[in-house]
């Protein structure tokens, strides 16, 4: 959102420095073992990237990405196993992202992870399309992150 | 010509038996009333112009003739009673009856009968003066016909003098206001009307004495026992017969109901608004929470170096920061009391666009703000806040594929008072023309099921609470379509409210 004029006062707080997290010893030899992948999504950077951060530690390879096109993009690359994404992002939702990447990967598993309680319509929109996925309501703990991800491998 | 045959003077009346005879005889030709004469044994003697035109004989006709010609046969028995009375030389007074036409049309009349004496006093017939009641009892029955009417209604009706005097009361003003007819008749009109509201009525009597019409004037007014009655008026002059204007009538009709009913519709969208503001605010702080969450597990991780740690923490406070702002900024007016406070509207529109933000960002709308208001004003905060959520949340509606949302608030100058204006404009598709004209209808929505159609309605009654006005515009020409909502919310309009009113809960 681009707010022109000079009077708004976005409510961030000071702009998030990038930050470099740091690569787990074994991720060197990731191409040794082969780790579930999961893709990563959302428009809020630090939560993407911390949550890589914190899967990469749990063993899993990731990739994050903080919208749904570069999300595409990078799918084909990274050909992943799991797709964990947000709902509410600008451009093309969670739920549009994960009705595409299914019809692109049937293998893919899918996990939505969203802070809002006001995404019934979204919701309600995919499952009339024959869509039903898994939500984690935000926030959420990271081991719980974790327990999720690895139910959804077991199932 | 007279004079000069008598040779009386002009000044002096004619007292000779013949001119007082002639005197008689002019006023009995001319009178509008039959004037009929008879002998004992009931037959007509003199029959004057007034008979002939309203019984329709003339003289020739029926002077010689029994007086039961004009008595339908079924009354002939009152004639013996009429002639007994006569001869014992009393006075029928007033004798409302029913006579017959030469047409044998029977009709409605009242008479007057004396006896006729001679010089040496006794009587030797009847004299009867009798006049055509058709009319007057038409209007009567018209009569008794509309207060039966004005009695069965459910609406009070009361009638007043150009004074404010109470002259008429019914049924429905006894059941409105709890008063009976014979306390209140004679009563001043301002006994009704709370003491802070009795402007009204010398407003209400200056545009009487105009002869204007004033109607559905939405007020409250009092009962006996003191108690508020929200009613709808409409005050109508009563003109005489010249014209002139002599009272008003007001009919008053109880909406407490639906007053009660709009009430309840504006209590359930500002659930139905806190409820949508929840979530988007919810959407806000558990973003940088989620965030925090990660990134404190992230520090507590054992092979860290100091530096790592402190990266990790340092963006947990700034995101907590964030939590602190967003929530300072959404949450602050559900502290809103309902009693007005002095606050910038800027910082209102600014809570209601932080609220939407990620809406706003997901939704791909750009806002463009231009706050010039510098002046505090005083008004209700959460009912503005939910105003503008309202129009702000109607505004993202309408711009599902982007646009830009404006938003000024500027102080205008006017001369029954400055007031500040707000004006909110969109890009999006804007509203059909044949819609326009509803969208501040109750249950209007063009959303299907996901509008409640009462967003707007009550944004209406809220900026009208504050003494404000409320408009809309919009147009769908393609490439150039939009909407844009301007309201004024003057310096001096939530203190206005009448404790009395019976609009405050």
């Amino acid at each position: 959102m681009v707010y022109l004029g000079s009077v708004i006062c976005l409510p961030e707080g000071r702009p998030p420095r990038p930050l470099e997290f740091p690569k787990p010893a074994s991720e060197m030899h990731r191409h040794s073992v082969q780790k579930p992948r999961v893709l990563v999504v959302d428009d809020e950077r630090i939560l993407a990237d911390t949550t890589a951060a914190i899967l990469r530690r749990a063993g899993f390879e990731t990739m994050a990405a903080y919208d749904g096109f570069s999300a595409l993009d990078n799918a084909a690359s990274f050909n992943p196993d799991y797709l964990l994404t947000d709902i509410m992002m600008p451009v093309m939702n969670g739920i549009e992202l994960a009705i595409t990447l299914t019809k692109m990967y049937p293998a893919l598993r899918i996990l939505l992870f969203s802070g809002q309680a006001g995404i019934a319509n979204i919701l309600e929109k995919s499952s009339r399309m024959g869509f039903e996925f898994p939500l984690l309501a935000k926030p959420v703990h990271p081991m719980k992150l974790v327990e999720s991800l690895k139910a959804l491998r077991e199932n | 010509m007279t004079q000069s045959k008598t040779g009386t003077r002009p000044d002096r009346p004619d007292l000779s038996i013949e001119g007082i005879r002639n005197f008689l005889a002019a006023i009995i030709a001319s009178s509008d009333d039959a004037i009929i004469s008879k002998d004992l044994n009931g037959i007509i003697t003199s029959w004057n112009d007034g008979a002939r035109r309203i019984f329709g004989y003339v003289a020739e006709e029926m002077v010689g003739q029994p007086i039961l010609r004009l008595i339908p046969i079924e009354l002939h028995h009152e004639e013996d009673f009429i002639l007994s009375k006569i001869r014992s030389g009393e006075r029928i007074d007033h004798f409302e009856t029913t006579r017959m036409k030469k047409s044998g049309e029977k009709f409605p009349i009242s008479v007057t009968i004396s006896p006729i004496k001679d010089e040496s006093g006794t009587i030797i017939g009847a004299s009867k003066i009798a006049r055509d009641i058709s009319e007057r009892r038409r209007l009567d029955d018209s009569r008794y016909r509309l207060a039966a009417i004005v009695d069965s209604a459910d609406d009070a009706i009361i009638s007043k003098n150009l004074d404010g005097i109470i002259t008429s009361w019914n049924n429905g003003a006894r059941r409105l206001f709890g008063y009976e007819p014979e306390e209140i008749v004679g009563q001043s009109i301002l006994t009704l009307i709370p003491n802070n509201l009795r402007h009204e009525e010398e407003e209400i009597l200056r545009r009487l004495r105009v002869g204007d019409n004033i109607e559905h004037y939405e007020t409250t007014r009092l009962s006996k026992q003191g108690e508020i009655r929200e009613v709808s008026i409409t005050v109508s002059p009563i003109r005489n017969a010249k014209g002139e204007v002599i009272g008003a009538s007001k009919i008053a009709r109880d909406v407490s109901n639906q007053k009660k009913v709009e009430r309840l519709a504006i209590e359930a969208e500002k659930i139905a608004t806190t409820g949508r503001m929840a979530a988007a605010i919810a959407h806000e702080i558990n973003n940088p929470l989620a965030s925090v969450l990660n990134l404190v597990f992230l520090a507590r991780q054992p092979d860290l170096s100091n530096q790592e740690i402190r990266d990790f923490l340092e963006t947990a406070e700034s995101e907590l920061e964030r939590v602190s702002h967003i929530a300072r900024q959404t949450l602050g007016y559900y502290r809103d009391t309902g009693k007005p406070s002095e606050v910038h509207l800027k910082d209102l529109m600014e809570n209601v666009l932080s609220v939407y933000r990620s809406k706003l960002l997901a939704h791909d709308i750009t806002v463009e703000s231009r706050f010039t208001d510098l002046r505090k004003i005083r008004v209700r905060t959460g009912e503005v806040v939910q105003i503008f959520s309202n129009v702000v949340c109607n505004a993202i509606d309408a711009m599902p594929h982007g646009g830009t949302l404006s938003i000024r608030t500027t102080r205008i100058v006017r001369t029954e008072g400055d007031a500040i204006q707000v004006v909110i404009s969109d890009t999006g598709s804007g509203i059909a023309r044949e819609h326009l004209d509803k969208v501040f209808e109750p249950f209007f929505t063009t959303k299907g099921n996901l509008g409640t159609g009462i967003g707007l309605w009550v944004a209406k009654q809220l900026v009208e609470r504050h003494g404000g006005q409320i408009s809309i515009s919009s147009s769908t020409d393609r490439g150039n379509s939009g909407t844009i909502v301007t309201m004024t919310f003057p310096f001096r309009g939530a203190e206005d409210e009448g404790v009395g009113s019976g609009r405050e809960r």
